[in-house]
């Protein structure tokens, strides 16, 4: 190094290059086309899973576990009295699920869907209401925008107030100032005392917001639709979601919680727990599978093109022989001779990566353009796509370097 | 002390049915400091042998000692350092590297000894100097005639200021009177002390040399001094 030897290496291959740059181009092609296809569909599919990734974490992230009721009665028997006397997923099951995981369980949330008559100075309407607990926006990514959120005490007292989403503010309140005012579902006047942020997402930028339906919530204390609007004393509820940070222990927790519900559901699967984690990695294994499918095509251009250069580089050896010949007359060893060849071959497998770089990234450009997401490149892509074209430019290169440096000089310089 | 010393030298390509035996006993010594030429028509084994003392090529059998130090049985590596330290070749046809410029060429064996950049440049520029045309240190070969070219190749022989200059019919390509003006650059780089061993066909040109050395059949026939 101290001599400027890999300098005076590289300046030399860059003549060589320059002056042959057909055949460069020819060699740089293959790396170039692995290296794109490698980035572009690491890219791509990092750009996708990004995408749902955010639109998990803009409805309150997978971290999450819902139990739903479900028919423990099979079709076509009679369902037997304990069956019968079964009162179902309850909010109390909520509150035993929390205690039984302790500190894992980061909220919890109960969802009572019902129908109500819904009215408003300005609007009068049959639509779907709420009933949440007090960890419910948090648990689903909703935010307040103006106003306040259902407390605790909201929801043990069953107090009379409710959350509009943006497409209910627009309905029942259309010129704004929802807070304070006063709305009757069924016959129950209920205070509006928080509005909700809109919530916008699109799987595609040409196609609607899939949240639109979120945005037409109207809220009420879970405790509220049991008591005033059902008239149920069970309170029983249609969904317990519970929020589980530390996703590895989730599947430890969904055992737990299974035998809890089970103990106090008289022995019954009444219930069905969906673990969303385990579903997004799932999915996730999935995409890596697709991963896994980008690089083999990514490695098969390579090796393609590897093969090219084994081709190109062989018959530019018997070109250079001569020249080879001369170089170890003067006193160039054979290692020197495996290092100028060895030299070319990696300068070339580098500018091949890097315009692999500019052709991946216009194609993952051009993808998610089409696909319209929005492009996300991880860093850690272009360093496997560099070290894959630097590693097959290095295997390749392998046999026409030892090739030239096994010469012997005498045969070289007499070669014509 | 002698630069050159081997003793029954052989050289056998090929197998035992079809073997040639190229050189067949070479008992041969250069001392330091003189000018010898090698003569022999085609076929008496003087490329070979020029081959075996430049170590290209190692020998079937026999030692040789250059610079005092024995080198028959070197690997490749070792050869090629030799080469490098101590041997300066001046080919027929120049071998210069074609896409390097004057200077480049002339740095090169300094290079793979390891010299610094800056030293390098120095020395080649120096030796530009000494054979006449370092005003071209920038061209390329090509843009020079045969006979700078091959001022530009003895330049590089001397490089490492070898132990011997090793020319293999150095004017062949080159008309009579520029090959008598590299003649005459061997004459005085002989008179400077440099050892020199010019392979050639021409009697005349081996005239100009201290003493010949005449192969015949792969063995030295007369060694007579001028």
């Amino acid at each position: 190094m101290l001599t400027g030897a890999f300098t005076e290496r590289v300046r030399s291959c860059w003549v060589e290059i320059r002056e042959n740059l057909g055949r460069s181009v020819l060699q740089t092609l293959g790396v170039t086309l692995g290296v794109a296809s490698v980035l572009g569909g690491f890219s791509i599919s990092d750009s996708q899973r990004r995408h749902s990734d955010e639109a998990w974490a803009r409805r309150g992230g997978f971290d999450k576990l819902n139990v739903q009721p479900a028919g423990a009665v099979k079709d076509g028997t009679t369902p037997s009295a304990l069956q019968n006397a079964n009162l179902g997923l309850r909010r109390a099951d909520a509150a035993s699920g929390k205690e039984a995981g302790g500190s894992i369980v980061d909220a919890v949330s109960v969802e009572k869907f019902a129908r109500a008559r819904i009215r408003s100075s300005y609007a009068d309407q049959e639509r779907q209401i709420t009933g949440i607990g007090a960890d419910y926006l948090a648990v689903n990514g909703y935010e307040v925008e103006q106003g306040r959120a259902l407390t605790a005490e909201d929801v043990a007292k069953a107090a009379p107030v409710c959350l509009l989403g943006a497409q209910a503010i627009s309905v029942f309140f259309p010129t704004g100032d929802a807070v304070g005012q006063t709305i009757r579902i069924d016959d129950v006047p209920v205070t509006v005392v928080g509005v909700l942020k809109e919530m916008v997402f699109h799987w595609r930028a040409s196609e609607g917001n899939v949240f639109a339906w979120r945005n037409r919530i109207v809220a009420l204390p879970a405790t509220l639709v049991a008591e005033r609007m059902q008239g149920d004393p069970y309170h029983r509820v249609d969904r317990v979601v519970f929020k589980i940070p530390d996703i590895d222990v989730m599947e430890k927790f969904s055992g737990v919680l299974t035998s809890t519900l089970k103990t106090s559901h008289r022995l019954q699967d009444d219930f069905r727990i969906d673990d969303i984690a385990a579903r997004v990695k799932k999915r996730r294994s999935q995409g890596a599978v697709y991963n896994m499918v980008f690089m083999l095509a990514g490695i098969v251009s390579l090796i393609g093109g590897g093969m090219v250069n084994v081709n190109i580089q062989l018959a530019t050896l018997k070109e250079r022989v001569r020249e080879v010949g001369v170089k170890m007359a003067i006193g160039a060893s054979g290692r020197e001779v495996f290092k100028e060849f060895m030299t070319e071959a990696l300068l070339l497998s580098g500018f091949g990566a890097v315009l692999g770089f500019l052709l991946g990234v216009a194609f993952s450009k051009t993808i998610t353009v089409v696909l319209e997401v929005p492009l996300y490149m991880d860093p850690k892509s272009f360093i496997w796509a560099f070290l894959l074209a630097l590693i097959f430019g290095f295997l390749f290169a392998l046999y026409p370097a030892v090739k030239a440096s096994r010469q012997s000089p005498m045969e070289a310089l007499r070669y014509e | 002390m002698n630069i050159i010393e081997t003793q029954s030298l052989t050289k056998t390509f090929g197998n035992n049915g079809a073997a040639v035996h190229a050189l067949r006993g070479i008992d041969m010594t250069v001392g330091r400091g003189e000018f010898v030429a090698l003569i022999g028509p085609s076929g008496s084994g003087k490329s070979t042998l020029m081959a075996i003392l430049g170590c290209l090529d190692s020998p079937s059998t026999g030692r040789y000692f250059l610079d005092g130090e024995p080198v028959e049985g070197l690997s490749g590596p070792d050869l090629a350092r030799i080469r490098n330290e101590k041997i300066g070749f001046v080919f027929q046809n120049y071998n210069l590297l074609p896409k390097a410029s004057i200077v480049r060429n002339v740095e090169l064996p300094l290079l793979y000894a390891g010299v610094s950049r800056k030293e390098r440049r120095r020395r080649a520029l120096e030796l530009l100097e000494r054979v006449g045309i370092v005003e071209k240190a920038n061209v390329l070969p090509a843009a020079l005639s045969g006979g700078q070219r091959q001022r530009v190749a003895i330049a590089r022989a001397l490089a490492n200021d070898p132990a011997v200059l090793l020319a293999d019919e150095p004017t062949g390509a080159l008309d009579s009177k520029t090959g008598a003006e590299v003649l005459d650059l061997f004459a005085e780089l002989h008179s400077r002390g440099n050892t020199v061993v010019l392979v050639t066909h021409d009697a005349h040109i081996a005239s100009l040399a201290q003493r010949q050395v005449e192969l015949y059949d792969g063995l030295i026939r007369q060694a007579e001094a001028a």
